[in-house]
């Protein structure tokens, strides 16, 4: 007889998710992921200036904002006509890279530690090491003061749970250093941005930023320490657990998904936008060993699931979707993007499939890592370094360029394309990026000065999609179903769907508010 | 009587020192605090006291309706006092979903188990709607009425970031997005509006509840008076070239760099904030500075009414 757990909310992701599973014999049969907010962003943004986009996108969410205020500009500026400046490419890489080296590290320090952490083995620490002392001191004193929130209440540590004093000890201290080392990665955000969360330098065209030396030099300050920690810290961390406590739930294939892995590639490393620091490609799991390139013209919507009216799975151009709160057999504000009709999973795992990024394959090979939550981790950690470093060469080419500026005026390199500032009478674009979790697309299309229509398909869509037309379950649903789940201690359903880094207000939208038939790109 | 109280002082600190944070650091946040509340700095001793007395016992709900978890983010942006210090030291955090060890029903046993205590602050971070509450639930009920539950029993509610506070930008979709203040009857809230919330606001908001007992002095949109009591204008470094009659027309114009950015957009002229004066994360910048226009994020108006953002009237206002 199989039970239903419910886990609602599912804390420590963005935004409000539902996670309902059905369990026989200790093992998962059955999921479904509900997105239970919606705003409606998309029809906010219509009947709008299209320079507004940029602004609203980026309030699509607190976490990776800077990638929906980039990925929208790309699309509104494509519709301008708009070609932007070397200058403002690489100040853009910096504001959004820096998003990046933050994002990462909290999502493995504050969102996802705790699922394997026996925080309270604590007390057991023995060593000798003043600064693990600290933190056992700092923790201790909370136990004794009987209010250890907000680390507790908790699920039970189980067999996965890491008990050895000595290393639950040691990363609690990174626990607390990576909250600092969050904080100076915003700041980075910020010296280029205006303020971060919620940058507001980049805008349709360039940016409104010309960086001082001052702010250049201090930006870099912060870039070595960020670095230094991720390079000495996180991606340690990452790869030890993975390759050492977590081993055998990475060798299981623990929460593996579908297989199926889709990335549009992100970072432009030339002003052709052609060579990126992330290569796009999709990777079915039929044909696992080939990079196929990405056709746009493949990529539908299903709303079948979702609390939308009922309408054929459309390209996101063609969405003639209408909030339907009532529709029978619906469960989520979230929609079931496909690729050629297949249940695909985006975000760092998938990028590092598709670039066959070598570092990542040869640990994965070495230690006979399969797909699945620990994978994530580790393709997370893996990329992480990978933008670290562009950011140094970025940088150094962002020098270069304003050095030039102050021999003459005439030599100061441009931060915006003005010429193209005013909105088109009429006018169509995309903007294809990554975003911290993965695949995203903005679309516009623009009548009469305004936007007419405004389309997004977010990263977590395609991971947190319902069951399509066809009754295919999307990514996480697929990678719950068969773990070995406790009734009485879900613990093992958290683990897989923060794997994921679920961002739920990103993913609930609703597209074109009229029906309007909408380009095919 | 003097002797009593240094003696309940001490434990207060006491306290303070159990939950691994100095003396010296507390008093400097109380300082900062005391600046933006125009307080005599003198009274910065007298707050860290009162305020570490009563850390301690002071639990806090967070919970978020349609938002972006971008206000949460902020909170962590904050450099003085830092995320772990507010974590960990300042406050009892109960509830808060991105953060919190617990999930599902132990998350939710958590929050009922602070209500059925009382004595708990509780902040609102994202808008409500009220056209159809399904647009929001947590635990499958409305969080329309999850929220009324937790403000009924609250010391005080705190709305943090634009949506929270007079619904925002969501308020322009079909949704029927509001703030707290026009669900709550009876309850005084307390506004701190931008997007998202600057951290130093409502760590200094928090400090002066915890050591007055009682709300700032409040304008009449709800924001303390303390961080919104003039405009982002007056105090904008652009703003005597806005007197020469100066304005940017092209970002790339270095000689037009630190010009006005009215034609850009700049809502500044009618936004009450101190974002001029007191920059973002730790001081390095603020929208002005980094040559954005001001969207006017702290107003009741955000956004709709500000809109379009990059526009604004031929003739200057």
């Amino acid at each position: 007889m199989a039970k239903r757990i419910v886990v609602d909310p599912v804390t420590r992701i963005e935004g409000h998710l539902r996670v309902e599973v059905e369990v026989e014999n200790g093992v998962v049969v059955d999921a479904w992921t509900k997105g239970t907010m919606f705003r409606g962003i998309e029809k906010i943004i219509q009947g709008r200036d299209p320079r507004d986009a940029v602004y609203i996108a980026e309030r699509i969410c607190g976490v990776c904002m800077a990638s929906h205020g980039w990925t929208s500009a790309m699309a509104v500026e494509n519709a301008h006509g708009a070609i932007l400046p070397p200058a403002a490419r690489l100040i853009r890489n910096l504001l959004v890279g820096a998003l990046w080296l933050h994002d990462h590290p909290l999502h493995f320090y504050h969102l996802s530690a705790l699922d394997y952490l026996d925080v309270l083995a604590i007390a057991g620490y023995q060593g000798k090491d003043q600064n693990l002392l600290t933190v056992k001191d700092k923790i201790m004193k909370l136990v004794e003061a009987g209010d250890t929130a907000p680390l507790t209440p908790r699920y039970e540590p189980d067999d996965f749970s890491i008990r050895d004093p000595e290393i639950v000890t040691s990363a609690l201290a990174h626990y607390l250093q990576a909250l600092q080392i969050q904080a100076k990665a915003k700041k980075m955000s910020a010296i280029l941005g205006g303020k971060q969360p919620h940058q507001s330098s980049i805008v349709v065209g360039g940016v409104t930023i010309y960086p001082t030396d001052q702010q250049l030099e201090q930006f870099k300050q912060l870039l070595e320490e960020v670095v230094d920690f991720v390079k000495k810290v996180y991606v340690p961390d990452v790869v030890f657990f993975a390759t050492g406590p977590l081993l055998s739930l990475a060798q299981a294939g623990f929460g593996a998904g579908t297989g199926n892995y889709l990335a549009y590639g992100a970072f432009p490393m030339d002003d052709s936008g052609r060579e990126k620091l992330f290569e796009g490609g999709f990777v079915s799991s039929s044909q696992p060993e080939k990079v196929q390139q990405v056709d746009l013209t493949k990529i539908t919507e299903a709303v079948t699931s979702s609390w939308y009216q009922e309408s054929l799975p459309a390209h996101p151009w063609e969405g003639t979707t209408e909030v339907d709160l009532d529709k029978s057999g619906a469960y989520t504000f979230v929609k079931s993007p496909r690729y050629n009709g297949l249940s695909t999973e985006v975000g760092p795992l998938a990028r590092m499939t598709v670039a066959r990024h070598k570092p990542f394959l040869k640990l994965v090979e070495e230690y006979a890592i399969k797909p699945g939550a620990v994978a994530r981790h580790l393709a997370r950690a893996q990329e992480t370094v990978l933008v670290a470093d562009a950011m140094f060469e970025w940088l150094k080419d962002l020098e270069h360029l304003l050095k030039r500026g102050k021999i003459h005026n005439s030599l100061r390199p441009d931060i915006h394309d003005s010429k193209h500032w005013e909105p088109p009478r009429r006018g169509r674009g995309v903007g294809l990026n990554e975003a911290p979790r993965g695949a995203l697309g903005h679309w516009v299309e623009i009548d009469d000065h305004k936007v007419k229509n405004y389309q997004i398909v977010v990263p977590t869509t395609w991971n947190v999609s319902p069951r399509d037309d066809q009754g295919i379950p999307g990514p996480i649903e697929q990678a719950l179903i068969g773990i070995p789940v406790d009734p009485h201690n879900p613990v093992n359903l958290v683990r897989v769907i923060r794997s994921f880094d679920p961002c739920l207000a990103c993913a609930v939208h609703v597209i074109s508010s009229d029906g309007d038939k909408m380009i095919r790109i | 009587m003097k002797k009593d109280q240094e003696i309940s002082h001490e434990k207060g600190y006491e306290r303070l020192e159990r939950r691994g944070i100095s003396r010296r650091d507390f008093l400097k946040l109380c300082t900062l605090s005391c600046i933006a509340f125009s307080l005599d700095l003198g009274f910065a001793s007298k707050m860290a006291e009162a305020a570490a007395a009563n850390l301690t016992k002071k639990p806090l709900i967070w919970m978020q309706g349609q938002g972006c978890t971008g206000c949460s983010e902020s909170l962590f942006s904050s450099a003085d006092p830092e995320p772990e210090q507010i974590l960990l030291d300042l406050l009892s955090v109960r509830f808060h979903p991105t953060i919190m060890a617990a999930a599902g029903d132990q998350a939710i046993g958590s929050w009922e188990h602070c209500l059925e205590e009382g004595n708990y602050l509780l902040v609102l971070e994202g808008s409500i709607p009220t056209a159809d509450p399904r647009f929001c639930t947590v635990e499958g009920r409305p969080f329309l009425e999850q929220f009324k539950k937790a403000a009924s029993k609250a010391e005080a509610v705190i709305a943090v970031g634009s949506c929270a506070c007079y619904g925002g930008i969501p308020r322009a979709g079909f949704t029927g997005a509001v703030g707290a203040q026009d669900i709550l009857n009876g309850v005084k809230v307390v506004n701190i509006p931008s997007c998202p919330v600057k951290p130093d606001r409502l760590v200094g908001t928090l400090l002066y509840y915890l050591s007055k007992n009682q709300l700032p002095r409040l304008d009449k949109h709800g924001r303390p008076l303390a961080y919104y009591r003039w405009t982002l204008h007056d105090s904008c470094h652009r703003r005597l070239h806005y007197e020469r009659g100066e304005f940017l027309r092209d970002w790339n114009d270095p000689k037009t760099a630190d010009w006005c950015l009215y034609y850009k957009g700049c809502k500044g002229k009618e936004v009450f904030t101190n974002c001029s004066s007191y920059w973002w994360n730790d001081g390095v910048n603020y929208c002005g500075y980094s040559g954005s226009p001001c969207a006017g994020c702290s107003q009741p108006e955000f956004y709709e009414q500000f809109s379009p953002l990059f526009d604004n009237p031929k003739e200057v206002k």
